[in-house]
C-alpha cells in the first residue's frame, strides 16, 4: 500500500512547532488568541486612539527640554562634528582589524555590508525618520542628514588614517588631541546653556556617558585595591563596592541632593545636573570594579609570571599587558553596565527634580492645552519607546560583539 | 666551605617588603586626607547652619501619618523607620516570590517546543528588559491603577470575590483567627512533607517501587492545612464595597499593587533570562547521555537537567532578589511608605539628612550583605548536596 | 658514592665560575615544604637538565632562581648577586635570567615582533630601531623571521615556544631557564623546539632545563640532575646517569619511564 505524497514543508512546520500534542495545541491555540489581541489592540492604540499631537508639539522639550533657541544649531554642530568623530574611531578599528586578519567585514563587498548595517540598525534609523516627521522645522533634518554624511566622512578618514604607522611624536599629540575632541564639544554647548540647564534626552545621554568615562579611573583603581595582596588596600577598596553595591540608586541621589553640599567648602555650590554626575559615576564606579576584577581575573597567571620575568616593572606591567587584556575581555558587561546607567539616568528627575525626559513627559500632560485627557500613556509611551531603542540596540552589539570577541584571535 | 646563611640587610628604601608597606601607608594616608578634607567641610557646613548630627532625632515624634495604617504621630522617628522596613520586606518578598515563578515560566517559555509561547516569551524579555523601571512603574501607576481602574463607586467586582478601584483592590482574605496559627500549621505541614518524602524515598530504595514521594508529602501537607482550617475555625471573607471604602477580604493599597507589579514584570524578564541561560550553560551531553539511558524528557529534566541548571542560576539569581529590594526604594516616589519614602518625609518634617538617610542606606546595605549571605549558603548547600 | 660527594666532585672544577649558586634552600607552601635543603652550583656555559616525577619541587627550583617564587631558607646567588629582599638585586637578577614558561605565556595582544621588543625596549632602555635589529636576528636563529608581523593567536604552538625563546634571548642574559618548555607542545612539534635548544646549548649559553625528554638529556646535558619529594637526590653526567644509577629512587624512576 503506497502512501500518499509528502507532506508540504509548511504543513509539516506548523504540526511540529505548534500541534506537536494535545498540550502544545491548547497553548497555540490560548497563547496565540491572547497575541492577536493584545497586538490589535495596540496596534489600534498607535495608529487610531492615541492622540501624538502633545508629543509633536512638545518634541523639543522631550528631547532638550528649554535649551534656549538660538543656540539650538550648537547642538546640531556638536551632533555632526561627534559623528564625524564617531565614524573615525569605526573605520580606525576597522583598519586594525585588517591589519591583525580579525576583520569579518572586509571581505564582504559594499552592498552586503550596507545590507549588514541596516540589517543591525534598521530599529534605529526607523525611529530616527520618525522622530524627523514629528518634526515642523527643517533643522532637524539638516542636522540628521550633516551626521550621516559626517559619519560616512569619518569612516573614510578613519579608515584611511589607521592604514599609516606613525612615529611617536606625531601619534601620542594626535591620539590625544583626538580624545579631547568630545571634551571640546562638551565645552562649546556648555558656553552656551549652562549645566543645569541641560534637559530632556539630551541630559539622559549626556549623564549616562559622562558618568561611564568619569567613573573609569576610579573603577579600575578599585579592582586593582581589590585584587592586591596588601590588606589594608584590599579592606578599604572591598569596603567600597560592597556598601555601594548594597545601595539603591535612588536613596544616594536622595543623599546627595541633601547632603551634597555640605562636604564641600560653602563657597562651591553645586548645581543638580553636577550632583546627579557625581553620584552615577561614584556608583557605576563600583560595579565597573567588579566587572574589571573579572577581567583581571580572566588572565592566565602565566602572563604576569612571564612578564616579571622578563623584568618588567610593576607599572609596565600592568598598563602594556594586564589592564590592556583584562579591559579588551570584558567589554561586552561594559557596555551592559552602560546600557544599566543610560536607563538609571531617568531617577534624576525623580530623586533630583532634574527635567530628564521621563520628567518632561510627565510635566507635558498638565499643560492647559493638554491637562485631564489621559495623555500620560501617549507621553511615557513615546518616552519608553525612545529608551527602548536605545538600550536594545545597544545590547545587540553588544552581543554580536561578544560573539566577535569569543572567535577572534586569542 | 658554604657561605654562611646570615644576609646583609639591604637599604629600607630597597627592600622590596619595606616598600610595599610603604605604598600602603601612601594610599591610606592619601585616603584618610580625602575624608578629612570632606569631614572638615561637612563639620563646618554643619555649625554654619546648625543642623544636628547624632541620631536623637530617632526619639523625636514623627508627626506625620502613614495612611491605611494605625500609626499615630506621636510616635517616635525609630517606630515609623521600623514601619518602612517592615513595608519594604512586605513589597520584597511577595515581589521575589512572584517574579521567580513568573520569571521560571518565562525562562522555560523560551526553549519551548511551541513556536507560539517562545515567540511571546521572547518578545516579553525583549521588551521589557530594556524599558527603564521607573517608566514602568509611572507607566502602571499613573496609566493603569489611578486611570484604567474605576473609581470605588464603578469598581469592577468580577466573579464577586474581588473587587478592583482606583483607591485600593480588594481580594479575599481568612478570618477567625491569627495569621500566626496559618503559618504554625503551613510549618508543620511542610516538615511532615519533608519527613514523609524522606520515608517515602527510603522505602522506594528498598523495593524498588516508586517512591510517589511528591503524593504522599503533598498529601500530608494539604491534610494539615485543610483540617487545620476547619478545626481551628477559620473562614474566608470576601471583599464588598461599602461607601467609599472596600470592607472584608484584604485590601491592597493601590501603591503596593503598582509597585509589587511593576518590580514582578521587570525583574521577571531578568529572572527569565537567567533561568533560560542556566539551562543551555547544562553541558549538551548530559542531555544526550540521559537520552541514550532511556529516561523519559520529565525524569531528564527532573533529575539531570534542572539540578544542574539551579547550580548554574543561584548567584545571578540572588543577584536580581537583590535588585528587587534596592529597586523597591522607588516605591517613594508614588505614595508607598517604604523605607525610603519614610526617610524622605521625616527630613521633610525635620530630622537631619545626612544621620538619617545614612541609617536608610545602612540598612540597605545590612539586606544586600544578608541575602548574599544566604545566596552563599545556599550556592554551597547545593554543591555538597551533588557531589 | 653519595650525592653530596658527587657536587664535591663537580664543584671543585668550577667553583670559580658559578654563575648560579643555591646553598641549604628550603621553601615552603604553608606547612608542606616544597624544597628540602638544595644544593647546587651551576657553572658558566653548563647545561643542566633536572628531571623528576612531578611534585618533586623542580619547577619550585627554578623559580625561586628567577624570584617568581621565594625562597624561606638558604641562599641563592645569580651571577654574583645573591636575591634577597633588595629590589635592586632582584631587577638585576631578573635582567640576567631568562626564562621559558610551558603555556609559552606570550603576550596575544602583542605581535611576534612586538612581544619579543617589549623588554629590551622598557628595561634596558634600547632604541626601538635596534631593538627590532636585534630581535630580527633572534628570529632568524628560531627559524621564524617571516612571522614578526603575525600574532600570537596566528601561530602554532611550536612557532609560538621559538618566539618566547627568542624573547627571552632579547634581554641577553647570562642563563636561561626552561620549566618544562615542551610538555604543553603536540609530539610534532617537539622537535622543532628542541633542536633550537640544543642550537643554543652548543652556542654556549648556561641553561637548566627541566623537562621530560631524556633523549635531550642525553645528547647535549653537562650534567642531570634527578629530584625526588624535594630533595636533589642524585646528580651526575648523562652517562653516569643514565647507565649506572646509584641511588634507589634514581634507578626506580628511570625504570619507570624508560
Amino acid at each position: 500500500m503506497t502512501t500518499s505524497a509528502a507532506p508540504r514543508p509548511a504543513a509539516v512546520w506548523v504540526k511540529r512547532n505548534l500541534f506537536r500534542s494535545p498540550f502544545d495545541a491548547v497553548l497555540t491555540v490560548v497563547f496565540g488568541l491572547l497575541a492577536v489581541y493584545v497586538t490589535f489592540q495596540l496596534v489600534r492604540f498607535v495608529f487610531v486612539t492615541a492622540r501624538w499631537e502633545i508629543i509633536g508639539t512638545n518634541l523639543k522639550l522631550l528631547m532638550v527640554g528649554n535649551w534656549t533657541m538660538i543656540h539650538l544649531p550648537r547642538i546640531a554642530i556638536a551632533m555632526i562634528i561627534l559623528a564625524v568623530w564617531g565614524g573615525s574611531i569605526g573605520g580606525l578599528i576597522h583598519a586594525r582589524q585588517v591589519r591583525r586578519g580579525t576583520s569579518t567585514l572586509a571581505e564582504m563587498s559594499l552592498p552586503t555590508r550596507t545590507g549588514d548595517l541596516v540589517r543591525r540598525f534598521g530599529i534605529l534609523i526607523a525611529t530616527v525618520l520618525l522622530l524627523l516627521l514629528l518634526t515642523t522645522t527643517p533643522g532637524p533634518w539638516l542636522m540628521a542628514a550633516g551626521a550621516v554624511v559626517g559619519a560616512v566622512l569619518g569612516r573614510v578618514i578613519g579608515g584611511v588614517l589607521g592604514r599609516l604607522h606613525y612615529p611617536r611624536p606625531v601619534a601620542v599629540p594626535g591620539a590625544l588631541v583626538f580624545a579631547a575632541i568630545p571634551i571640546a564639544m562638551y565645552f562649546y554647548l556648555i558656553d552656551a546653556v549652562p549645566l543645569a540647564e541641560w534637559e530632556g534626552f539630551l541630559f539622559n545621554i549626556f549623564a549616562a556617558m559622562a558618568g561611564i568615562i568619569l567613573c573609569f579611573p576610579l573603577g579600575v583603581l578599585l579592582a586593582l585595591g581589590r585584587r592586591s595582596k596588601m590588606k589594608l588596600l584590599r579592606l578599604m577598596s572591598t569596603a567600597y563596592i560592597e556598601i555601594v553595591r548594597g545601595s539603591p540608586l535612588f536613596v544616594l541621589l536622595l543623599l546627595a541632593n541633601v547632603s551634597l553640599e555640605f562636604f564641600v567648602p560653602s563657597s562651591i555650590a553645586p548645581s543638580k545636573p553636577v550632583r546627579a554626575i557625581v553620584t552615577f559615576t561614584l556608583f557605576t564606579a563600583a560595579y565597573l570594579a567588579e566587572i574589571v576584577r573579572g577581567g583581571l581575573q580572566s588572565i592566565p597567571r602565566g602572563q604576569v609570571e612571564a612578564a616579571r620575568s622578563l623584568g618588567l616593572s610593576p607599572v609596565t606591567q600592568l598598563s602594556r599587558i594586564v589592564l590592556p587584556q583584562a579591559l579588551r575581555n570584558v567589554i561586552p558587561a561594559q557596555i551592559g553596565q552602560f546600557i544599566s546607567l543610560f536607563k538609571d539616568t531617568t531617577l534624576a528627575g525623580l530623586g533630583l527634580g532634574i527635567l530628564d525626559m521621563l520628567a518632561v513627559s510627565e510635566a507635558i500632560t498638565q499643560q492647559p492645552d493638554f491637562r485631564g485627557q489621559g495623555l500620560i500613556i501617549e507621553t511615557l509611551a513615546f518616552t519608553a519607546f525612545l529608551f527602548w531603542v536605545g538600550s536594545f540596540t545597544m545590547s545587540r552589539e553588544s552581543q554580536r560583539l561578544e560573539r566577535k570577541l569569543g572567535v577572534g584571535t586569542r | 666551605m658554604t657561605t654562611p646563611t646570615v644576609t646583609v640587610r639591604p637599604p629600607p628604601w630597597r627592600n622590596v617588603r619595606v616598600l610595599s608597606w610603604v605604598f600602603q601607608l601612601v594610599v591610606f594616608a592619601v585616603v584618610a586626607v580625602v575624608f578629612l578634607w570632606l569631614y572638615g567641610n561637612y563639620e563646618e557646613n554643619v555649625a554654619r547652619t546648625g543642623i544636628p548630627t547624632n541620631f536623637d532625632f530617632l526619639d523625636n515624634p514623627t508627626s506625620f501619618e502613614i495612611p491605611g495604617n494605625d500609626f499615630s504621630q506621636t510616635q517616635p522617628v525609630r517606630d515609623v523607620l521600623v514601619e518602612g522596613f517592615l513595608n519594604t520586606l512586605r513589597v520584597s518578598v511577595v515581589g521575589i516570590v512572584l517574579a521567580t515563578i513568573l520569571g521560571t515560566l518565562i525562562g522555560i517559555g523560551r526553549l519551548s517546543r511551541n513556536w507560539v509561547v517562545r515567540r511571546i516569551s521572547t518578545v516579553y524579555v525583549e521588551v521589557v528588559r530594556n524599558v527603564p523601571l521607573l517608566i514602568i512603574l509611572t507607566f502602571i501607576f499613573l496609566g493603569v491603577v489611578l486611570q484604567a481602574l474605576p473609581t470605588i463607586q464603578e469598581a469592577w467586582t468580577p466573579g464577586g470575590v474581588a473587587v478592583l478601584s482606583n483607591r485600593g483592590i480588594g481580594v479575599p482574605w481568612y478570618e477567625g483567627g491569627s495569621g500566626f496559627q496559618l503559618l504554625l500549621l503551613a510549618v508543620i505541614g511542610l516538615v511532615g512533607w519533608w519527613a514523609i518524602a524522606r520515608w517515602r524515598r527510603g522505602v522506594s530504595g528498598r523495593t524498588g517501587e516508586p517512591s510517589r514521594a511528591g503524593l504522599y508529602g503533598g498529601g500530608f501537607f494539604l491534610a494539615v492545612t485543610i483540617g487545620g482550617w476547619f478545626a481551628f475555625g477559620f473562614g474566608v471573607t470576601t471583599p464588598v464595597v461599602a461607601g467609599r471604602q472596600i470592607a472584608g477580604g484584604m485590601r491592597i493599597d493601590p501603591s503596593y499593587f503598582a509597585l509589587l507589579v511593576a518590580l514582578v514584570v521587570y525583574t521577571a524578564s531578568h529572572i527569565a533570562e537567567i533561568v533560560r541561560g542556566s539551562i543551555q550553560a547544562v553541558p549538551r551531553g548530559q542531555e544526550e547521555a540521559a537520552r541514550a539511558l532511556a529516561l523519559s524528557p520529565s525524569q531528564r529534566m527532573w533529575n539531570v537537567v534542572l539540578p544542574q541548571a539551579m547550580r548554574i542560576a543561584i548567584p545571578p539569581l540572588g543577584n536580581q532578589y537583590l535588585n528587587l529590594i534596592k529597586n523597591s526604594s522607588l516605591g517613594a516616589g508614588f505614595a508607598y511608605f517604604e523605607l525610603t519614602n519614610v526617610t524622605r518625609v521625616t527630613v521633610g518634617n525635620g530630622s537631619p539628612a545626612v544621620p538619617a538617610f545614612t541609617l536608610a542606606l545602612a540598612i540597605y546595605v545590612g539586606l544586600s550583605l544578608l541575602t548574599s549571605v544566604l545566596v552563599n549558603i545556599a550556592n554551597r548547600r547545593f554543591i555538597l548536596v551533588e557531589r | 658514592m653519595t650525592d653530596s660527594e658527587e657536587l664535591v666532585f663537580a664543584d671543585a672544577t668550577q667553583v670559580a665560575d658559578a654563575v648560579i649558586e643555591l646553598e641549604h634552600v628550603d621553601k615552603f607552601f604553608g606547612s608542606f615544604q616544597a624544597l628540602k635543603d638544595i644544593n647546587l652550583k651551576i657553572g658558566l656555559q653548563e647545561v643542566v637538565v633536572v628531571i623528576g616525577p612531578s611534585g618533586s619541587g623542580k619547577s619550585t627550583m627554578i623559580r625561586c632562581i628567577n624570584r617568581l617564587e621565594e625562597h624561606d631558607a638558604g641562599r641563592i646567588a645569580v651571577d654574583g648577586i645573591e636575591l634577597t629582599e633588595d629590589i635592586r638585586n632582584i631587577q638585576e637578577v631578573r635582567r640576567e635570567t631568562g626564562m621559558v614558561f610551558q603555556q609559552f605565556n606570550l603576550f596575544p595582544h602583542l605581535s611576534v615582533i612586538d612581544n619579543v621588543t617589549l623588554a629590551p625596549r622598557q628595561v634596558r632602555r634600547v632604541p626601538k630601531a635596534e631593538a627590532e635589529r636585534h630581535a630580527m636576528e633572534l628570529l632568524a636563529r628560531v627559524r621564524i623571521p617571516e612571522q614578526a608581523k603575525k600574532y600570537p593567536g596566528q601561530l602554532s604552538g611550536g612557532q609560538q615556544q621559538r618566539v618566547a625563546i627568542a624573547r627571552s634571548l632579547a634581554m641577553r642574559p647570562k642563563v636561561m631557564l626552561f620549566d618544562e618548555p615542551t610538555s604543553a607542545l603536540d609530539p610534532e612539534m617537539i622537535g622543532e623546539v628542541l633542536d633550537v635548544m640544543k642550537d643554543l646549548a652548543r652556542a654556549g649559553m648556561t641553561m637548566i632545563v627541566v623537562t621530560h625528554e631524556m633523549g635531550f638529556a642525553r645528547e647535549v646535558a653537562d650534567r642531570v640532575v634527578f629530584m625526588a619529594e624535594g630533595e636533589i637526590v642524585e646528580v651526575g653526567t648523562p652517562e653516569h646517569f643514565f647507565t649506572n644509577p646509584q641511588e634507589e629512587r634514581t634507578k626506580l624512576f628511570l625504570s619507570q619511564i624508560l
